[in-house]
């Protein structure tokens, strides 16, 4: 069978049917230009437009000329690049945090199977029904505790803490076929052998799916890192952005804000198929 | 094993960064100093190049600045987190509150050899001191609560820029000739994180009210005055009969400075020497700039709010941090007031990096000091000074009366939703909102 | 390969770390918090349940839970039906399918603050504001969006909806390939309509996945902070405030020095209320993953 959804090809073959479904489609499409490419398309107008244009006329194409400084003084004076980087850095920290974390306990907990498994396993799921919010004040102060405010540890450690993926990495570790790691033992690899060249290797699509969800949820993640990075020199863009809005000239913030979405529309074109099937993972998983 | 290597590491390291200050490796003390975010570049040239000064001429002292500024919403994250600099800047309202809880330094001992530690103005000085009389926190500048506006929107409006409103009568009508004429807003009102309650204190006391009563030791919310109904009521004629205070009612200290350097807001009511910021922050036009004495309105009770603010030390900050932050505060803050050659090597820097020498304040001291240091850095003020004479004329003659002193900045908090119901519902019953805050009000009073 | 071998416990290690430091130690904490007097400065003492009474007697709370719910249910006005309406028309599509979802999930990848500040200005409510401009051409307003009691909830919701629409819309296009194309064609021999096939074969293919974005949209919402903290700061006159600020107002806001005790003891309460939500969500997808 070929693939079809609703409207069989006879569907199709109709006037009517077929003038509503185009009609709906255009329609559909109009509007996700103007709602997914128009706010896009805004900021990157008024990035290059001085301020009292955007303020008195925000639809209206230059006026009266551009302003490329805007874009040269949003990366020097506002110096979008460190925040990036802080960003980066963040990201990849809280990444390679809950993989080790996910990947060592789903390893010990489903391949090494000690007797108190399903015990330690019941504790740490049972932190899936735990909101975050609760967290929220005795994890600022166990921070506070550790002397890790204004460093990434801050935001790194606790992000380990996630029993969402140790769920995941554990029930697809469960599925590997154990006759391969009795071989394995029986050629006399001893656990961390077997973690590191056996179990990893098999592991890679579970492992890009935590991955995906590391980076996203380190890269959107505003209130935490606010709390625990009050100092700029070390704080990513989506914390810092808010701080300078009251300094900054409308025109250069505006350019700001449109330098900080560059980066990441760019990488979403350029890898999309991994965003949309990241996307649509999250909803399979979480499904 | 590796992740507890990593984090025992770690920790280590941080505890050694993280704290109040400390010894480098090369011996010196290290002390945390605050400076203003979001600075034009000459105000960060201005900062650095007293930076310099000072360590030339305290080579055992190394100091790094850090970006701070007191905000209602952070400052207790700060504060809990142990993130403050070392010397660090509190409004008035918080001084008192932050001594009885030793959240700040006791740098009484250091302060008290100060050559001027005499001599500040007895009300001032209470701000920072404890009940025994001792200054944990140094005042540092003071200011009364004036009235902003922009001449060009004046002018274009067919005001007077030369004749600011002197009335709140006048200050309405002048609100509904620049909407009419400009389409900005003709006054505008802080209303988010404290600064509305802030505001509607200082309307309450110009129009002759105070939001609390002391009787010994205890103390009686007042803040549904007929004093403060009446202000507020003027703000609401503003707002809904003339429709004369703009579109956005949410603003905040630095949001309303950068809309109003923008050319968007007529009149605003905040600090008497906000020149300096607006300059630094937000590339205020100097021509733009004028700003007059706030009207008082209802008979003799009626004064002009003062504030100010306190310079503090880290709570954490061990003996030689805490020695080389009282002679941070006194170089840079306190010196230029008292001390001819520091006045003009001050303003004579801060001028050279064309940030504003000149903007009206108060004196921290008495006239007649302030009257001297005046005439010391003449030659540098570069601000707009003539435009500035509708308040530098009267400042001295208003009465000043000072902020409310119990659990001000929580009183403030629970007046925020009042002044923006006020502005963004026109059928709010002021007497009936502000009933409500007093009860609030009380308990945070009786608490103490 | 059995056992509890030191081989096991080292594995384990980061684990324990992580989740006694991060997670296990901070949930009992924030249980002894909530009954303790706590600012940091003093030594906490014990203060039994004076911190739930001091929360459920705040006027604010009240509020609050007006303020969340009333997010939630225009949420799920707003961000229910919108993903799903277009998830299924794009399905239909068949040429330039790529182009559709992309333009969907384009504000999905700019970062929330971002969207959050753009948006902002966006409701700028002066006529000149950008939509009140566009509405204006049309006619219309000029709306206050966020300085409006009545209106500023509202333009939080269309921002949230637009920002998480485009996700939704990619679960719901990959729930909809898994639609045997034999049930259409039985309904097709039974002779439905275009609507008949949606509403008798499409709809009820994807009840599980709708349910499940479902629990979890009502989970998010109670958890909002991001919008009302940036858009208004939970104004004007507290019509944005919702739980999750009022804790953190609780904790973070005050000058000097946070009331801790009512944060946790409030983020206890709304714990078990999602709590009970969570254990539905769970039960739901198990039998569903079964069936």
């Amino acid at each position: 069978m070929t693939d079809r959804g609703v409207l069989s090809s006879f569907d199709w073959r109709r006037g009517r049917v077929r003038g509503a479904a185009r009609l709906a489609h255009t329609v559909l499409l109009v509007l996700l230009f103007l709602a997914g490419l128009g706010p896009v398309l805004w900021l990157a107008k008024s990035a290059i437009t001085p301020t009292q244009d955007t303020l008195r006329d925000p639809l209206a194409l230059w006026p009266n000329g551009f302003d490329f400084a805007n874009l040269a003084t949003a990366w020097t004076r506002v110096k979008i690049d460190e925040y990036f980087l802080n960003t980066v850095w963040i990201a990849a920290g809280a990444w390679l945090v809950q993989l080790l974390v996910a990947t060592t306990a789903g390893f010990a907990l489903s391949v090494l199977r000690p007797r108190y498994r399903k015990a330690l396993t019941g504790v740490v799921l049972a932190t899936l029904f735990v909101p975050a919010v609760v967290l929220l004040v005795p994890l600022y102060l166990t921070v506070v505790d550790l002397s890790m405010i204004n460093t990434f540890w801050a935001v790194w450690l606790p992000a380990g803490a996630n029993a969402f993926n140790i769920l995941l990495v554990q029930r697809f570790f469960d599925n590997l076929p154990r006759e391969v790691f009795e071989a394995a033992r029986v050629d006399g690899a001893g656990p961390f052998r077997l973690f590191w060249s056996i179990v990893l290797p098999l592991s890679r699509p579970i492992l890009g799916v935590v991955s995906v969800f590391a980076v996203i949820a380190a890269w959107k993640d505003f209130l935490w890192p606010m709390l625990v990075l009050p100092d700029p020199a070390v704080q990513p863009l989506s914390v810092r952005l808010p701080a300078l809005q009251r300094f900054i000239e409308l025109d250069v913030f505006l350019a700001a804000l449109a330098i900080s979405t560059v980066i990441p529309v760019a990488l979403f074109l350029a890898f999309q198929r991994l965003f949309l099937n990241g996307g649509a993972l999250s909803g399979a998983v979480k499904g | 094993m590796k992740s507890i290597a990593v984090l025992a590491v770690a920790t280590a390291v941080l505890a050694a960064c993280s704290g109040g200050g400390a010894q480098s490796a090369d011996g010196k003390t290290v002390v945390n100093v605050s400076l203003d975010p979001g600075l034009e570049q000459g105000a960060i040239d201005a900062f650095n190049a007293r930076v310099a000064q000072f360590e030339s001429a305290n080579p055992s002292i190394d100091l790094v600045p850090r970006e701070y500024k007191w905000d209602a919403t952070t400052f207790t994250t700060q504060l809990a987190g142990g993130t403050l600099p070392d010397v660090f800047t509190v409004p008035f309202t918080d001084g008192r509150g932050l001594i009885e809880r030793k959240q700040i330094a006791d740098i009484s001992g250091q302060v008290a050899g100060l050559p001027y530690a005499g001599k500040f103005n007895k009300e001032i000085a209470k701000a920072g001191s404890a009940d025994d009389g001792k200054m944990w926190a140094v005042p540092i500048a003071a200011h009364g609560q004036a009235l902003h506006y922009n001449r060009t929107l004046f002018t274009q409006a067919g005001l007077d820029p030369d004749k600011p409103p002197t009335s709140w009568e006048e200050i309405r009508s002048a609100a509904k000739q620049i909407s009419e004429k400009t389409g900005q807003a003709g006054f505008a009102m802080m209303t988010s994180g404290n600064t509305g309650g802030w505001i509607a204190t200082t309307l309450a006391y110009a129009f002759g009210g105070r939001t609390e009563k002391l009787e010994g030791d205890t103390a009686k919310s007042t803040v549904d005055s007929p004093e403060m109904v009446k202000a507020l009521q003027a703000v609401k004629a503003m707002r809904w009969d003339d429709n004369s205070m703009g579109a956005n009612f949410l603003y905040e200290w630095g949001t309303i400075n950068q809309d109003f350097a923008a050319g968007r807001i007529g009149m605003y009511v905040s600090g008497g020497g906000n020149y300096g910021s607006l300059k630094a922050q937000n590339a205020m036009k100097p021509e733009d700039y004028g700003v007059a004495a706030l009207p008082l309105t209802g008979g003799a009770n009626a004064g002009v709010l003062g504030g100010g603010t306190l310079a503090a030390v880290s709570a954490k900050a061990e003996e030689p941090v805490k020695a080389a932050a009282v002679k941070w505060i006194d170089f840079y803050y306190l010196e230029k007031l008292t001390n001819k050659d520091a006045a003009v090597a001050d303003a004579k820097t801060t001028a050279d990096s064309g940030q504003a020498v000149g903007s009206p304040e108060l004196p921290v001291f008495d006239k007649a000091a302030f009257d001297e240091r005046m005439t010391w850095i003449a030659q540098y003020v570069n601000v707009p000074v003539k435009q500035m004479t509708p308040y530098t004329d009267k400042m001295f003659g208003q009465p000043l009366v000072p902020e409310p002193t119990r659990s001000t900045q929580q009183v403030y908090a629970l007046l925020d939703p009042v002044v923006q119901s006020v502005l963004t519902d026109r059928g709010a019953d002021i007497g009936s909102l502000l009933n409500g805050v007093r009860t609030q009000a009380q308990a945070l009073l009786d608490k103490k | 390969m059995r056992g509890g071998g030191p081989a096991t416990v080292v594995f384990l290690l980061p684990m324990l770390v992580v989740f006694g430091l991060f997670s296990w130690a901070p949930i009992v904490q924030s249980v002894v918090m909530s009954f303790q007097e706590t600012n940091l400065v003093t030594a906490p003492t014990f203060a039994g349940l004076e911190n739930f009474r001091t929360v459920l007697a705040d006027p604010l709370l009240w509020t609050a839970v007006r303020n969340t719910l009333w997010f939630a249910v225009l949420a799920l006005l707003l961000g229910y039906p919108i993903p799903l309406v277009a998830a299924v028309l794009m399905s239909e599509v068949r040429r330039f399918k790529g182009l559709y979802s992309t333009l969907a999930y384009l504000p999905v990848v700019i970062p929330p603050v971002v969207a959050v500040l753009l948006w902002k200005f966006f409701y700028d409510a002066s006529p000149s504001g950008v939509f009140n401009t566009l509405l204006g051409a049309v006619g219309i307003g000029p709306v206050p969006w966020l300085q409006d009691a009545s209106t500023a909830m509202v333009s939080l919701v269309i921002e949230a909806t637009w920002a998480a629409a485009g996700g939704t819309v990619i679960i719901y296009l990959a729930a909809l390939t898994s639609v045997p194309p034999e049930q259409y064609e039985a309904a097709e021999i039974d002779g439905a309509s275009v609507w008949g096939k949606v509403w008798h074969v499409t709809i009820p293919r994807l009840r599980g996945v709708l349910l499940i974005t479902f629990i979890l949209q009502i989970v998010g919402t109670a958890q909002v902070f991001l919008e009302p903290f940036l858009f208004t700061g939970g104004g004007p006159a507290n019509s944005t405030t919702t739980v999750l600020l009022l804790i953190y107002n609780y904790a973070f806001a005050n000058s000097l020095g946070g009331d801790y005790g009512s944060a946790t003891a409030l983020s206890l309460m709304l714990a078990v209320v999602l709590g009970v939500l969570s254990a539905i969500y769970f039960r739901l997808t198990r039998s569903w993953s079964a069936s």
